[in-house]
């Protein structure tokens, strides 16, 4: 058959994975393969085929016949590309190209994406390497910047040690130095170029080449160029002249980027810097009248500017204002009520703009004579409107006003009359936006959040439910008003939690649209501990589900993000290249990332029978994400926080059970099932090795120096206890005191790393035909029964009191909570009492055969086991009773109408009293519904394990 | 008062009270990360000094000949900081761009029929309809806006390369191309 013949029986192969059909790809290679069994094109095609299928074994086999053929095919490459990508073997993929690169060494396209595949796994040092060498090959400039930005990468690489840093900026210098053509030829060169100047501290070299036309021409239209030109002229001690040219960008230019005025705030005060005045204990005085001087020149040129602009643009008015607070600060302010002034003139000239308060927050902070001074001139603002500008500038005197207040003005008496006071102004402002489409916000909606604000305060103060209760009732109805307010939904999605009404939560979050990369910085106000209020347990999986949604983002961040980063190398967007590795490093090692896997897993093992698979895959996981640098992606500041700045902002005074999970809380829990899932597992660290397919994580430089895995797992901090809820201890001494008590026996019995490898060998090969490579299926020999070890078993201890008395104790913890009006409490310790017997089934799991137990002679142990778990059965019996009582009783008129009166404030300030009915009922309904589902939830798990 | 300054892909981790608006879309990090790569200086925020965002612009240059320009894909600013020119300065910067750096002889954006105020802004800056594009925005379905609500306007600006004004007519609005005929 002639080759065009076979490409025409290819193409169908391809359509078929370019239309996701993989099952017909996988029928079209087979036939295919019978006239040519060794066509690597096809092998390969199949081999992708089969790891989109998730047949990750046969994929395996057939990927590593065609890698050992060494393909130089374009075709084949990419289509290996694709499978190595699928398996998560960057590694094997950098080995692949650079054996066909070797076989080729003049084919430039092969050097490229060898060059590429070693940037794809990171490993810098090489593609460093491999561009030199494409350069002194194919004399190309830009295989010389790849080399360049390549050293530069290294040296920002967590896995470089900080005493290589210097090297190889050396390095990166040395060969940018030595291109044939000057840098400023490319803006993204040219910048490149003068990062490495400005990190290696040459800053007059910098300075040369940014003073020369070009550079100038360059930094006065790119402005990542002007960026690095401000901080080196900074840096040279060149403030002055950069006063002078930020002068001129905004007199001749009409620049008013804030950065302009900012440098020439910097230049007048820059003769009191310490830098100035070395060895001198004060200022001295010429220093200070220079200074003095050029204070009344900017002064002028300020208040020149703002006139000029009137209100078409507030740089200059709120310049003014900097350049006071920073002459107060320096002690040279001649004018002590300057300040206020200017102040107030910004409110006459700004105040009917949203953005006045967040403006002058910065300034806000004053005390004594001036204080009273402007809150005086606040209260001065005119309680009535007529115009939306008028209802603005009152909004932006409350928020200053609430901004101020201290804790004595923070009385429940206080708060109230201002909650009655927003509220009523929110009912007339509304008035003014009864024209407006339902895509617009309300003019009011400010005052809406202001009074929620208030109320959560007041719940604060107090513990009181109904303030919570107003807010909810009142932002729903803000929420009718003006459709597209996020912000009421953000603090809505906050107090249904607190009130343990999780669906109603979790249906404004879904009204949010969040998506994509947002499901990584705000998916936490919906699964922050979520495993509370979790169904997974009656198979309900909605908000196991909502964790795994959430996820899809990390999935696409490593299969895009390097996509794009060899993008940018092809386009010479050297600029581009670190922020886009940063950005994929901050994703993939998101906190928010890792605490959702976290919930996931407490949830899955409520749902899904406890097995050793389980026990092994996520033992794997689990160690994967245990080293990782955790960066914490999550907004926290999305929130319309208008608490006075003496107080915690809502976001704080919001969170579920008062606590932040963070870098502790996940690390304990990680350590916890960790440690458990060790125990319970036969994979030890030799096994996982040669189990294990794909690439490990990358490790810092500092790796080796750690203490072993198990000793870490043992440790804990009081900063890291810190973050877990009272409860949350309890069940966290609860684990580790079990862990300690069983490790003996589970290390004791658990079978020898042989026959662990060589029962897997056999179990792939039933699977896919063809034994394990490299494993010896000898020692599986004989060892069908368990094997009867040399030393004596140990001896079987009684267990100890923390968990004897674990079940008991959080019984009677339930007990206590459960007379709180919140069900909250009550679902927190009933879910961990849950997850405690959960846990212990983790670890009791290996005694369970009969066989097992008798030849390691531990029948005292499972002896004991017996006691604990009809113990744990009988207390969550208990629990689940208990909530399904409480359901009964927060579903029923009663408890509706309690809630409908709660809500006095709201309905008397004229919220129509069947609007609170209606919320009341999605209230208590969403109650009823969980702790009802919780309850049926545990019952069951007690079913499932009781044996 | 704003820091004009380019936009980074760690933006993407700060734009909430940007994109949490329904009037601004959010897009997979491809989207973000394939105009970083290829038109960066075309990308810039506008930022509060407390480092909160305002708005930002995501543009690209395309076209062959004369028709070689500066787009705007995306643009926008957060509620709050909505008529203070914020817009217009992000405009500027993406104008300058197009013609000191890419030469190109117009900036174009396209916008929806009816959204009057958005029109008479760019109208104010120099920009006129060219073009209306038939069904656009078309996955929103004909809304209360009827037919206005799904087409959109091509709008442009000639820049100091096409000194004739060859790029923009005055009739514009009564040129219907079908949105298969527009990239």
């Amino acid at each position: 058959m002639s080759a065009a013949a076979l490409d025409r029986q290819i193409r169908p192969i391809y359509d078929a994975l370019d239309t996701n059909s993989n099952k017909s790809a996988i029928v079209a290679c087979n036939k295919l393969l019978k006239k040519h069994p060794k066509n690597e094109l096809i092998k390969a095609l199949k081999a992708l085929a089969l790891v989109r299928s998730q047949k990750v074994e046969e994929s395996l086999l057939l990927c590593d016949e065609v890698l050992d053929l060494k393909p130089t095919n374009d075709a084949v490459l990419s289509a290996m590309m694709h499978v190595l990508r699928g398996l998560g073997r960057h590694k094997d993929m950098v080995t692949m190209f650079e054996d066909a690169y070797k076989q080729q060494p003049a084919n430039e396209e092969l050097g490229a994406q060898t060059f590429f595949a070693h940037v794809r796994a990171g490993h810098w040092k090489s593609a460093q390497q491999i561009a030199t060498k494409m350069h002194k090959q194919f004399q190309e400039d830009r295989y010389l910047y790849w080399s360049v930005i390549s050293a530069v990468l290294q040296a920002n690489d967590t896995a470089t040690p900080p005493s290589m840093r210097m090297i190889l900026y050396k390095l990166a210098h040395r060969l940018i130095t030595s291109s044939p053509t000057p840098s400023y030829q490319n803006t993204d060169r040219f910048h490149l170029h003068l990062s490495i100047l400005r990190e290696l501290e040459l800053y007059d070299d910098a300075h040369k080449l940014l003073d020369s036309d070009i550079g100038k021409a360059i930094c006065s239209t790119s402005l990542s160029c002007n960026e690095i030109r401000r901080d080196v002229w900074r840096l040279r001690g060149m403030i002055q002249d950069e006063g002078r040219l930020a002068e001129a960008r905004i007199v001749d230019l009409k620049d008013r980027n804030w950065l302009e005025f900012l440098s020439i705030l910097d230049a007048t005060f820059s003769y009191l810097t310490p830098s100035n005045n070395i060895g001198l204990s004060s200022t001295s005085e010429t220093s200070r009248s220079e200074c003095i001087g050029h204070l009344a020149k900017t002064e002028a040129l300020f208040t020149r500017i703002a006139q000029e602009d009137g209100t078409k643009d507030r740089s200059a008015a709120l310049a003014l204002l900097e350049l006071e607070k920073r002459a107060q600060t320096h002690g040279i302010s001649n004018d002590s009520g300057r300040l206020v002034a200017l102040m107030q003139q910004y409110f006459d000239q700004v105040g009917d703009k949203a953005c006045f308060f967040e403006d002058l927050k910065p300034y806000l902070a004053l005390q004594g004579e001036e204080l009273a001074k402007w809150t005086t001139f606040l209260e001065s603002v005119s309680t009535s409107f007529t115009t939306a500008s008028e209802l603005r500038r009152l909004i932006n005197a409350h928020k200053s006003l609430r901004h101020n207040l201290t804790q004595s003005d923070l009385t429940v008496e206080a708060e109230t009359a201002r909650v009655t006071l927003y509220l009523q102004q929110y009912l007339e402002g509304l008035k003014l936006g009864t024209h407006l489409p339902s895509t617009e916000l309300q003019y009011a909606d400010d005052l809406a959040l202001l009074t929620a604000n208030v109320l959560v305060n007041l719940w604060r103060l107090t513990s009181d439910e109904q303030y919570v209760l107003n807010a909810v009732t009142l932002l729903e109805f803000a929420l009718t008003k003006s459709k597209q307010s996020f912000q009421s939904r953000l603090i809505l999605i906050r107090l249904y939690r607190l009130l343990g009404a999780p669906s109603l939560a979790l249906e404004h979050y879904r009204l949010m649209g969040i998506k994509q990369v947002q499901h990584d910085t705000l998916s936490h106000l919906i699964l922050s501990r979520a495993s509370t209020f979790s169904l997974a347990s009656t198979g309900d999986i909605t908000l196991a589900t909502e964790c795994l949604e959430s996820t899809q983002i990390y999935l696409s961040n490593s299969q895009e993000t390097a996509d794009y980063v060899v993008r940018a190398f092809t386009g010479e967007k050297y600029s581009q290249i670190p922020e886009f590795i940063t950005f994929e490093d901050r994703l993939d090692s998101s906190l928010q990332r890792d605490i959702v896997k976290m919930e996931h897993l407490r949830m899955r093992l409520s749902h899904e029978p406890i097995t050793s698979d389980i026990i092994d895959m996520e033992l794997i996981e689990l160690k994967f994400i245990f080293d990782r640098a955790h960066h914490d992606n999550r907004d926290f500041v999305i929130f319309a926080n208008y608490q006075p700045r003496t107080s915690d902002d809502i976001n704080s005074q919001t969170f579920l059970f008062g606590q932040n999970e963070s870098r502790g809380w996940l690390w304990t829990f990680l350590k916890l099932y960790i440690r458990a899932f060790q125990q319970g597992s036969d994979l030890d660290d030799t096994v996982e090795e040669k189990l294990l397919i794909g690439d490990r994580p990358k490790q810092t430089f500092d790796a080796d120096k750690r203490p072993p895995l198990k000793e870490r797992l043992v440790q804990t901090s009081e900063e890291e206890l810190a973050e877990l809820t009272q409860d949350e201890l309890l069940f966290v001494n609860f684990a580790s005191a079990l862990a300690e008590w069983l490790e003996p026996y589970h290390d004791y019995t658990r079978p020898p790393p042989a026959v662990v490898l060589a029962e897997a060998a056999k179990q792939t090969e039933l699977k896919t035909g063809h034994p394990l490579k490299g494993v010896d299926l000898q020692a599986l020999n004989g060892a069908s029964s368990p094997v009867k070890k040399d030393e004596e078993p140990p001896s079987v201890t009684e267990p100890p009191e923390l968990v004897t008395k674990f079940f008991d104790s959080l019984k009677a913890r339930f007990l206590e909570v459960q007379k709180n009006v919140s069900p909250i409490e009550a679902l927190h310790v009933a879910t961990l009492a849950q997850e405690a017997l959960l846990l212990f089934t983790v670890e009791s799991l290996r005694f369970k055969s009969a066989s097992i137990v008798k030849v390691n002679k531990l029948g005292a142990l499972v002896a004991s086991f017996k006691c604990i778990r009809s113990n744990a059965v009988a207390a969550l019996r208990h629990i689940s009773a208990e909530l399904l009582k409480q359901g009964e009783l927060v579903g029923s008129q009663e408890s509706r109408k309690a809630l409908v009166d709660a809500c006095a404030t709201v309905t008397k300030a004229g919220i129509d009293p069947d609007f609170a009915v209606d919320v009341a009922k999605k209230v208590t309904d969403s109650r009823k519904r969980v702790l009802e589902g919780v309850g049926k939830g545990l019952s069951r798990v007690c079913l499932t394990y009781a044996h | 008062m704003s820091v004009l300054r380019p936009f980074k892909a760690t933006d993407m981790f700060k734009f909430n009270n940007i994109n949490l608006d329904i009037w601004t879309e959010t897009y997979g990090i491809g989207f973000y990360l394939s105009y970083l790569s290829r038109w960066p200086d075309l990308c810039c925020v506008q930022e509060a000094p407390s480092g909160r965002m305002m708005g930002y612009v995501v543009g690209k240059a395309e076209g062959a000949s004369t028709e070689w320009h500066g787009h705007v894909t995306a643009i926008t600013v957060a509620p709050e900081y909505r008529r203070l020119g914020l817009a217009r300065k992000m405009m500027g910067l993406l104008e300058m761009v197009s013609e000191e750096i890419y030469k190109g002889f117009f900036v174009d954006l396209y916008v929806r029929c009816t959204n009057d105020l958005a029109i008479d802004m760019y109208e104010g800056m120099g920009y006129s309809v060219y073009r209306r594009v038939r069904e656009y925005y078309g996955s929103m379905g004909v809304g209360r806006g009827g037919r206005d609500e799904e087409d959109a306007f091509d709008m442009r600006k000639p820049l100091a390369r096409d000194p004739h004004r060859r790029s923009v007519r005055a009739n514009g609005r009564d040129m219907i191309v079908s949105a298969h005929d527009v990239s």
